[in-house]
């Protein structure tokens, strides 16, 4: 869950409430955000789910409790300006990272915890919406260090450009996004003090590396230039030049990514944060109409940043059985606005016309507006969520509901239950033992070859089928899911050698392996295994409990003599069921024995629980 | 008449005229007082003896009443060595101390006894033995000697001095003793004879009916057993069974399914964008097999729709990549809300109408470091009601009716946030034990681009919460390695109280 470092003096500033740190803690629950302790630098940090990413700062948090308290109602947006910078985007941009938005802020007021706060921001949308940038990166640049191109002649009087778009593109200045060759291009990188290529970023620059596999194998990278040369190397690093420290006022914000969508909701998150630092949001012009590949459902000439809001229609009727209370209209529509939306009714349907003040036939919809930083409305349903927690679940009483069903267990659960009963009855101590292992304790140490998948397997002494294994595993000790019980009891005699014996002990659990004709491709069975390790244990001990077992689900055992490597040759037999070859029985092989240290003998069984049905 | 040997001792050795105590009826027979005690209680049960009790006061001496006895009370050996050394005259202090051989606390209880038992006068530095003292005749010392000889001592203010000195304890017993009654003697005369001891009741004993004539040897029935280690069921295994009945008796079906399984069943019916962080394979076990064959193709399309474009006139898709390919990828499961999303399509069994309830009690599996409250595996409680109209109460109430049976009160519903629910509650409660607020579970409602890809056109509410939680909650275990898994200690589970 994401988690975000908050400055409770900032957060008067933005709330304008004189409250203690434990009050807005309190607040913040309320809200989700849950107080997981200080930080090294004294701030609070507060966990919340990752549904919000508006409160990935301390502006929206503020936003969000100026909501709570009342001191804000409805959707709002803040007042762009129009443009005057152009990023144009060239073909040479990297297919893999073909988008691009942004946009410009004057008049910031950062001070050093605005800055750490935009910092914070940027990271943590990278974390979350970005994907680890990999979908959305943002850089941030001092405006006043970036100079732009003006617009050549050419491409001002192109025949391509209609009249409308070529007033729309009437912008003064631009940047350029491209792509540039790995050794294409020099410039200082944040954090740096030499020019570097790209390529040198990547090796021996810390953040490049960081962010090398990112960018790797493509032909060229990508690139930002103004009229000075490169000034941002996306996603891994800004260059220095246009570093943004507390006295930069002017900021031009930029995002690249493999989705205009989101970078363009990064985008507006941003602007909600720099706006409530006093900052004036300006249009910036994105243009692709140079044989870019733009995005098909904004077409090649956007402006941004995209503060649109968004509209969603939901039914009274819908919010009054999802919290199962009766609301007034005009109740409904104040909880809406406390939640930061906006909201207006109106009747839908046969009966419309005759609608009445106290409600009718007719059913009543809201029209709700969507301000732009919120990411995570994609249905009305999340509009019934926010008017819940505006109306304080809390406040509901819980119900029982009044639905008549009948439960019950499936047949395999019982048959288990069943078998366990009569295993404990026997005197076997249950164990329960983890369905991952390693081949080493699965295979090599019950002295048992592993098959190759596809391998017939007739013939096959039980537990060597061959695995199926975990594709990236943790630890040396869980890498596959174990093909047989057995190993896991003799685990478990390994680990209690110092406890006292007789130990007997049975499981009836879970086994897989790989098989290529299962629809997962991994046969899973169920197992019924035991062990006896005492002074005096003997075949004939093991052999008297599965009969025992097979006598109380009246099945029919027999045991033909067999080979099995995990077990002494000539004291080892199948368990055949009902006529059908179940598992096997037998004294375990000294050498299973004394690669676990232990000192007494043990007899053993496995068997398949459905030969029991 | 017959009779265990112990009581015909007894009724042979009893008198009808003359009381006689346990103690001496002891020594008579040659048995311990306790069973002496218990035949003359079973006697007089029968009417055969009547037993009088009364309570008797004794002294006996303490060790230091002991070694007095033995050496000479240390006043009496002051004048002793005075009355030698002086013959009538003072003695220093010193000398007459020394000479008696007198060291420590001694010296102190000899010099306040002295002047008062009038062995003479003890001034300035000096002891002078009054000769016409007589040591021999000391009433403390005959005393201490009477008691050692188990003989009474009738002088009561001596005693209670001896006392005051710590040389002697004064106890209460109770003695009881014993007369034949008439009936007693008349048995007696009639014949009494003894049953025999035996020391194990044999099949024989039984059959022939002999069992009623014979004697059972008594035992210590106060010394320890040995151990036994019966089997057991596994301790998290016993909760898995509670959860289930409970569940059961509140109307729930049993799932079952696959724990490894398509992604498209773990993740992307769940709509979990493919692009997730929780599906990258660092949260996840993907195994290294083939991808999945045969997932429902219709289903595939619908879920493929709402990932993309959402569900409803007003419905948003992901702005994430999909792709069959990835839905396909076959991994450990590490929720069990596969099995939900199996159910609720009909894939696993019939297409369902509402109402319905099911739940699971099943492996699932994370891919996280191992501590002592997180396991690779765990079994999650999975549960889910199905029906028309349900509400955000209708799931308080259900999921607190459930944490009731286990004594858990007072649910509190934390509004939360679920790629898969809306609304979405964190369920907190508080420790039976420690009264401290802890996390016990998440719930919410199914969202629509969950369910309309599904074919469920109702509403579905579910929640889950890890077995373990519940288990450590209800039976205190502080380490989840004890009970779960092959690093499992057999004292543990053998000694873990059983719940139910």
């Amino acid at each position: 869950m994401p988690v975000v470092d908050i400055d409770t003096d900032e957060l008067r500033g933005l709330t304008g409430e004189e409250k203690s740190d434990e009050e807005f803690k309190e607040d913040l629950f309320a809200l989700g955000l849950e107080c997981e302790g200080e930080t090294e630098e004294g701030l609070l940090r507060f966990e919340f789910g990752p549904d919000r990413l508006d409160r990935l700062s301390v502006e929206g948090v503020a936003r969000s409790l100026r909501y709570q308290y009342g001191a804000d109602r409805g959707v709002y947006v803040p007042e762009t300006n129009d443009a005057d910078w152009t990023v144009e985007v060239d073909p040479s941009v990297p297919d893999e990272r073909p988008y691009v938005t942004g946009a410009v802020v004057r008049g910031v007021d950062l001070d050093e915890a605005g800055l750490d706060s935009l910092i914070q921001l940027q990271e943590k949308l990278h974390a979350t919406m970005g994907r680890g940038r990999a979908k959305g990166a943002i850089g941030v640049h001092d405006l006043t260090m970036l100079k732009g191109q003006a617009l050549d002649e050419e491409s001002e009087t192109s025949g391509t450009i209609d009249a409308a778009s070529a007033d729309l593109r009437a912008t003064e200045k631009t940047i350029a996004y491209r792509g540039v060759e790995p050794d294409g291009d020099r410039f200082v990188p944040l954090d740096a003090d030499a020019a570097m290529t790209p390529a040198d970023v990547l090796s021996d620059h810390p953040t490049g590396g960081t962010y090398a596999d990112l960018v790797e194998g493509l032909e060229r990278y990508p690139a930002i230039y103004d009229e000075l040369g490169l000034f941002s190397f996306p996603p891994v690093i800004n260059g220095k030049r246009t570093e943004v420290a507390t006295d930069s006022r002017d900021l031009f914000v930029e995002l690249t990514g493999t989705d205009q969508w989101t970078i363009d909701r990064m985008c507006a998150v941003l602007c909600y944060a720099l706006s409530a630092r006093g900052g004036t949001v300006e249009e910036v012009r994105i243009d692709y109409r140079d044989g870019a590949t733009f995005p098909d459902e904004y077409g090649p000439d956007l402006l941004r940043p995209d503060l649109e809001v968004d509209e969603k229609s939901v039914a009274h009727d819908r919010i009054e059985t999802m919290l199962g209370v009766e609301l007034d209209r005009d109740e409904v529509v104040d909880l809406f606005e406390r939640s930061g939306l906006d909201a207006a009714y109106a009747p839908r349907g046969d009966g419309a016309e005759t609608d009445s003040a106290e409600g009718g036939e007719a059913e009543t919809v809201y029209d709700v507006e969507i301000p732009p930083y919120r990411v995570d409305v994609l249905h009305p349903l999340d509009l019934v969520d926010d008017v819940g927690r505006a109306y304080g679940f809390d406040e509901l009483e819980p119900t029982y509901p009044d639905i008549g069903t009948i439960g019950g267990r499936h047949e395999r659960s019982r048959l288990e239950r069943a078998v366990r009963a009569s295993l404990v009855g026997l005197g076997f101590e249950d164990t329960l033992n983890f369905h991952m292992t390693s081949p080493a304790e699965n295979y090599d140490r019950m002295r048992i070859a592993e098959r190759d998948p596809g391998d017939d397997l007739a013939g096959a002494p039980l537990g060597a089928e061959p695995r199926a294994g975990i594709a990236s595993p943790y630890s040396e000790e869980y890498t596959q899911l174990r093909t047989w019980a057995l190993p896991s009891l003799v685990q478990v005699l390994e680990n209690n050698t110092h406890r006292a014996y007789p130990q007997d002990l049975a499981e009836v659990g879970f086994v897989a392996w790989r098989d290529d004709g299962e629809t997962t491709r991994v046969a899973e069975r169920r197992r019924v295994a035991g062990v006896l390790a005492r002074t005096d244990a003997t075949y004939e001990d093991a052999k008297a409990r599965v009969r025992a077992v097979c006598d109380d689900f009246d099945a029919d055992l027999e045991t033909p003599a067999t080979e099995h490597p995990s077990f002494i040759p000539g004291r080892v037999a199948r368990v055949v069921i009902d006529g059908e070859p179940a598992g096997v029985v037998g004294e375990l092989h000294p050498e299973v024995l004394v690669e676990r240290d232990m000192e007494v003998p043990a007899a053993a069984f496995e068997f398949s629980l459905s030969a029991l049905r | 008449m017959r009779l265990p040997q112990a009581r015909v001792a007894l009724l042979e050795a009893a008198s009808a005229t003359d009381a006689r105590t346990v103690e001496q009826l002891a020594s008579d027979t040659d048995r311990k007082p306790e069973t002496v005690t218990r035949a003359a209680f079973a006697l007089r049960d029968e009417g055969l003896v009547d037993v009088a009790e009364r309570v008797e006061e004794s002294a006996s001496l303490t060790d230091e009443g002991e070694t007095y006895r033995d050496e000479g009370l240390p006043e009496v050996r002051l004048y002793r060595a005075a009355r030698e050394a002086g013959d009538g005259d003072p003695v220093p202090m010193g000398e007459a101390v020394d000479a008696a051989g007198l060291e420590g606390p001694a010296v102190d209880i000899a010099l306040a006894n002295y002047a008062r038992k009038g062995y003479g006068v003890v001034d300035a530095g000096e002891v002078t033995a009054d000769p016409d003292a007589d040591p021999d005749a000391d009433p403390e010392t005959a005393a201490l000697d009477a008691l050692a000889a188990d003989e009474s001592v009738d002088d009561a203010d001596v005693l209670d001095r001896l006392e005051s000195r710590g040389l002697v304890e004064l106890n209460e017993r109770t003695v009881r003793s014993v007369t034949l009654t008439d009936a007693g003697v008349t048995a007696l005369m009639e014949g009494v004879e003894a049953a025999e001891t035996v020391d194990r009741l044999t099949p024989e004993l039984l059959t022939s009916g002999e069992w009623a004539d014979v004697e059972f040897a008594e035992y210590n029935v106060e010394a320890d057993a040995p151990a036994v280690e019966g089997g057991r069921e596994h301790v998290l295994r016993g909760m898995a069974e509670r959860v289930k009945d409970v569940l059961v008796g509140m109307g729930f079906r049993e799932m079952e399914g696959p724990h490894a399984d398509a992604d498209f069943w773990i993740n992307d019916c769940l709509f979990m964008p493919q692009d997730h962080p929780a599906r990258t394979h660092w949260d996840r076990f993907a195994l290294d097999v083939p991808p999945a064959a045969d997932l429902p193709e219709g289903l595939v399309d619908r879920v493929e729709a709402a990932h993309r474009d959402g569900v409803g006139d007003d419905g948003d898709g992901y702005h994430s990549p999909w792709s069959e390919e990835f839905a396909r990828a076959v991994a450990l499961r590490g929720h069990t809300t596969s099995l939900s999303m199996r159910y609720l399509s009909g894939y696993a069994d019939a297409d369902l109408e509402p109402p319905k309830r099911y739940f699971s009690v099943e492996k699932a599996y994370r891919n996280d470091t191992l501590d002592s409250t997180h396991l690779l595996e765990f079994f999650q409680i999975e549960g889910w009601v199905m029906a028309e109209d349900l509400s955000v109460r209708d799931l308080m109430g259900t999921f607190e009716e459930f944490y009731r049976q286990f004594g858990i009160e007072e649910i509190r519903f934390k509004p939360h946030y679920n790629p898969y629910t809306e609304p979405s509650f964190e369920l907190f409660g508080e420790h039976p034990e420690t009264g401290e607020e802890i996390e016990i579970g998440n719930s919410g409602m199914f969202r629509e681009e969950v369910l309309s890809p599904l074919g469920v056109d109702c509403d579905v509410m579910a929640w889950g919460l890890a077995l373990e939680r519940l288990a450590m909650l209800t039976t205190g275990a502080e380490d989840i390695r004890d009970l779960h898994g092959t690093l499992a200690d057999l004292e543990f589970l053998r000694s873990a109280e059983v719940t139910y």
